[in-house]
């Protein structure tokens, strides 16, 4: 059920949030993901992701380190990412305050 | 597109997995994300799982192409030699169609089906044949008078070989007629040889325009018309295909008595080659019409 529900995590979200501390490239995003939200995003995955963020200006691609290419948040990627996260923070609130609710009946 | 230039070399050590799947995305990515995209396989030991989800992801990536890869103009080009080509197979299945349905001195028994279907397949074949005329013309001049000026003969040959290769071929096959004195018409070997050299000559006569595309790199309102007439005549192409197939099979369950129609494979092959030509002329059509749009 876990894992059905991970599909539900939107990869853009993820990238963006990955990338809001400091620039990576593709493999460390992936890993980044894994180890700190718990998500595996596959190589196609994130190529398509990466390709569509950069396409909107949420990212932007730098200077190559060796072969590998990091990416780094926009100001406007980072604008978006902040309005998404409040977004989420209001669903965990209700979510959270529903379910302990259900909780509180369930324990009268 | 500047990276592609001073991008390191590929890596040679590469696996050959990770190359192939790298190799099925279309060239305007391969040209930006190529060298991380390897290197990230290579990072994840390029396992079968990595390699099938980079594998998946080349559908939706050559179905509707990052709009920063290209430029606007590069991408109607590119998609319009690309509909070019495949518009020509379904012209020239249509033409086999025609040679084996309407043009048989015996016509099959009556149906309405049937008959609908020859009208609407004439119908659309000729108008998608008018509307890429006149929709390609004013970018054909453009091309020509264009060629004429730089005095390249190769890209007034590319330019010309709309005529010159159709020509080649009628001629070719009436050479052939006079040798073949057979009352009864060609032999099967013949017909296939005939028709596999009017793919040919059909092939050669839409590249010319489409190589003379990558050369002379037009721009402007003629690329953005011909793109867009393009589209308009695939899509009457298509309906043609439709019609053609519908007549088929008609012809396969309504008039099995007549010529070979009761036999299945020769519909079936007909049927697969027309929706493989029709789904790369609808494929690259479309994205030269979303192109043309914006």
């Amino acid at each position: 059920m876990v894992e059905e529900l991970d599909r539900w995590a939107d990869p853009p979200l993820l990238v963006l949030a990955s990338l809001a501390d400091e620039p990576r490239h593709g493999y460390a995003i992936i890993q980044d993901v894994a180890q700190t939200m718990g998500v595996h995003l596959s190589a196609g995955t994130l190529y398509a992701v990466i390709s569509r963020l950069e396409a909107r200006g949420l990212i932007e691609p730098l200077t190559r380190d060796g072969r590998r290419r990091p990416y780094a948040i926009t100001a406007t990627g980072a604008e978006e990412l902040a309005q998404q996260s409040e977004r989420m923070r209001q669903v965990a609130r209700v979510a959270r305050a529903r379910l302990s609710t259900r909780t509180g009946m369930a324990g009268a | 597109m500047s990276d592609r230039r001073n991008a390191p070399d590929p890596q040679p050590e590469a696996p050959l997995l990770a190359r192939a799947v790298v190799a099925l995305y279309p060239p305007a990515w391969r040209a930006r994300y190529r060298q991380e995209a390897l290197e990230l396989l290579c990072d994840l030991d390029c396992g079968m799982r990595a390699a099938a989800s980079m594998a998946w992801r080349a559908v939706p990536a050559w179905l509707w192409p990052p709009r920063h890869l290209h430029d606007r103009a590069e991408r109607m080009r590119a998609s319009l030699a690309a509909a070019l080509v495949a518009w020509s197979m379904l012209a020239g299945l249509g033409l086999v169609f025609e040679q084996l349905t309407q043009q048989q001195p015996i016509r099959p028994p009556g149906h309405a089906v049937i008959g609908w279907s020859y009208a609407v397949f004439d119908g659309a074949f000729v108008l998608s044949g008018l509307i890429l005329a006149a929709g390609g013309l004013p970018l054909w001049l453009l091309m020509l008078r264009r060629a004429r000026r730089l005095r390249s003969a190769r890209d007034t040959v590319y330019l010309l070989l709309p005529a010159l290769a159709p020509a080649a071929f009628l001629g070719g096959v009436a050479i052939l007629a006079r040798f073949i004195s057979n009352p009864d018409g060609i032999g099967p070997w013949w017909f296939l040889a005939v028709t596999m050299a009017g793919f040919g000559a059909a092939a050669t006569a839409a590249a010319g325009p489409g190589l003379a595309l990558r050369r002379l790199r037009p721009r402007g309102p003629a690329v953005r018309l011909a793109t867009t007439a393009c589209a308009l005549a695939t899509a009457t192409m298509l309906l043609a295909g439709v019609a053609s197939v519908i007549a088929g099979a008609g012809l396969s369950a309504w008039a099995r008595g007549f010529a070979g129609y009761h036999q299945a494979a020769p519909i079936g092959v007909y049927l697969v080659l027309v929706v493989a030509a029709g789904t790369v002329a609808a494929v690259s059509a479309g994205r030269g019409a979303r192109a043309a749009r914006r």
